[in-house]
């Protein structure tokens, strides 16, 4: 707990609007079950790339210390395995509320530890906007951009080899109602901005 | 025995022998899988959730829109489409504010659903409406001597708090159905840990140290192969171990199958079908030492 201690030296002043606002999503309503037991941090198999533990991440958020948990690299490294969620005592979705943190910080612009990460979110979501299901060479063209050099030309090999064993799609599969689509993105996004 | 079968955008592509061997699988057992017609991204574990909650539950919804429709389980082969559309059903039977919340998303498009909907993965199907005696009767070719290391994964199994039907930490599905073929299933440590997943797009270093503890494990115990059912879990195993090898200097060589390609080879079925060239680590070290008939096409 030696980090949250100095998180809360650090942050004298926490923010209680940030326990509201998390206890409003869908996993969130249930933080406050935790009981700090740390099986989710001892069976998290990313915790070795991590800067807090889950653990860790959800005590911070009760505290209120948002700008720590939104910047920390915790909540981008989180691969939504779900082991602490089936290990946990009290059945909190841990993943979840991952998924919540990182939406806030992506609308709250915060400058993330793995820069690919919003990216990530972002290009994936814009590719299924326009087809209606991924199409995976798009998404890693579009990540390109935040790759080293010698990254791409790995990928571009590994690409290669896959097209020849035909494991690319080139032309992109797409839903044919391509209205329904477009009607479902307008107004989720719609609903979103009313909600900010 | 019909389903509503959602193939998913992986399956599609760089999984496309996942769903070939499937398909190949299918004839033999009597299986049949209707595509859900014009079907979309399930709505992704994570990817799109953390961009916008409710866009990602609307696209599971309006697939089970159509395939409400159908009145059949819907049946997919991906491990994470199956655990996205299953915690979609739930969340959305659990939360009626969520529920009037998408309902309004989908109804603007003109659709409707209910999320009643059940979601079953193709493993499911094989272990318990068909049956590994079933699975037995079609072998031609047992695969006896090969030492298989099945390896499950994340969300074909966890959390058991959303629809699941093997046991979250000793999954035994997949190893009823390498046995089922007359090959040995491996335990192994390390058959419920995680892949890394996405983070081969976006943290590579953390994917490739996590799945490098899946490959040495398997391989630690004398593992011939690996079979999987996610796609996500094959293109991390499979495409990217040269990258693990070079990484922690290692020489692993490990083919990775799906488990349909495993059953498709033990019921003698043309290599083709099955996409055993298709796999990136070449499957012609197992196939050599089974000595099947389907001496190996097989493309290094």
């Amino acid at each position: 707990m030696e980090q949250v201690q100095k998180s809360i030296i650090r942050n004298q002043k926490a923010d209680s609007s940030f326990l509201v606002e998390m206890k409003k999503t869908a996993a969130g309503k249930r933080i406050l079950d935790c009981i700090q037991c740390g099986i989710c941090s001892g069976s998290c198999h990313a915790r070795f790339a991590m800067d807090y533990s889950p653990m860790q991440i959800i005590k911070m958020v009760q505290l209120g210390l948002k700008d720590d948990v939104l910047s920390s690299s915790t909540i981008w490294i989180c691969a939504s395995c779900y082991t602490c969620t089936s290990r946990c005592p009290r059945g909190i979705d841990i993943p979840l509320i991952m998924s919540s943190l990182k939406n806030m910080a992506i609308e709250n612009k915060v400058p993330a530890k793995i820069p690919t990460k919003p990216k990530f979110h972002k290009a994936f979501t814009e590719i299924v906007g326009k087809y209606g299901r991924m199409h995976e060479p798009q998404l890693q063209v579009k990540l390109m951009k935040k790759t080293s050099p010698s990254q791409v030309f790995k990928n571009m090999r590994l690409g290669l080899k896959m097209y020849r064993k035909g494991k690319v799609k080139i032309t992109p599969s797409r839903v044919k109602h391509a209205k329904n689509m477009e009607t479902i993105f307008k107004s989720a996004q719609k609903k979103e901005e009313v909600q900010k | 025995m019909k389903y509503a079968y959602f193939p998913g955008c992986s399956v599609e592509a760089s999984a496309h022998e996942y769903g070939m061997s499937c398909m190949a699988v299918n004839k033999v057992l009597g299986i049949e899988l209707v595509e859900i017609p014009d079907w979309n991204c399930c709505g992704s574990i994570d990817a799109v959730h953390a961009y916008n909650p409710e866009l990602s539950l609307s696209l599971s919804a309006r697939n089970f829109s159509i395939a409400e429709a159908m009145n059949m389980d819907i049946v997919t082969l991906c491990s994470a489409c199956f655990f996205t559309l299953s915690r979609a059903s739930k969340m959305l039977h659990e939360d009626p504010n969520l529920k009037g919340a998408v309902d309004k998303i989908i109804n603007d498009a003109g659709l409707k659903f209910t999320g009643e909907v059940k979601v079953r993965h193709y493993l499911d199907v094989l272990i318990n409406d068909v049956g590994p005696s079933k699975i037995t009767e079609n072998v031609k070719v047992p695969l006896k001597g090969l030492k298989v290391a099945p390896y499950y994964g994340c969300l074909l199994v966890r959390p058991p708090q959303v629809r699941s039907f093997d046991d979250p930490e000793h999954p035994k599905s997949m190893d009823r159905i390498i046995e089922a073929v007359g090959a040995q299933s491996l335990d192994y440590p390390d058959k419920t840990r995680c892949c890394g997943a996405s983070l081969a797009l976006t943290d590579e270093s953390v994917m490739l140290e996590m799945t490098k503890d899946v490959l040495l494990s398997a391989k630690n115990m004398g593992a011939d192969c690996i079979v999987t059912p996610c796609p996500m879990c094959h293109f991390n195993l499979d495409a990217k171990q040269k990258d693990v090898e070079g990484r922690f200097d290692l020489k692993l060589d490990m083919p990775i199958l799906y488990f349909t390609q495993l059953m498709g080879i033990a019921f003698g079925l043309n290599p083709k079908e099955l996409g055993l060239g298709r796999n990136v680590v070449s499957l012609k070290k197992i196939l050599e030492k089974l000595k099947t008939p389907i001496q190996v096409a097989v493309k290094a």
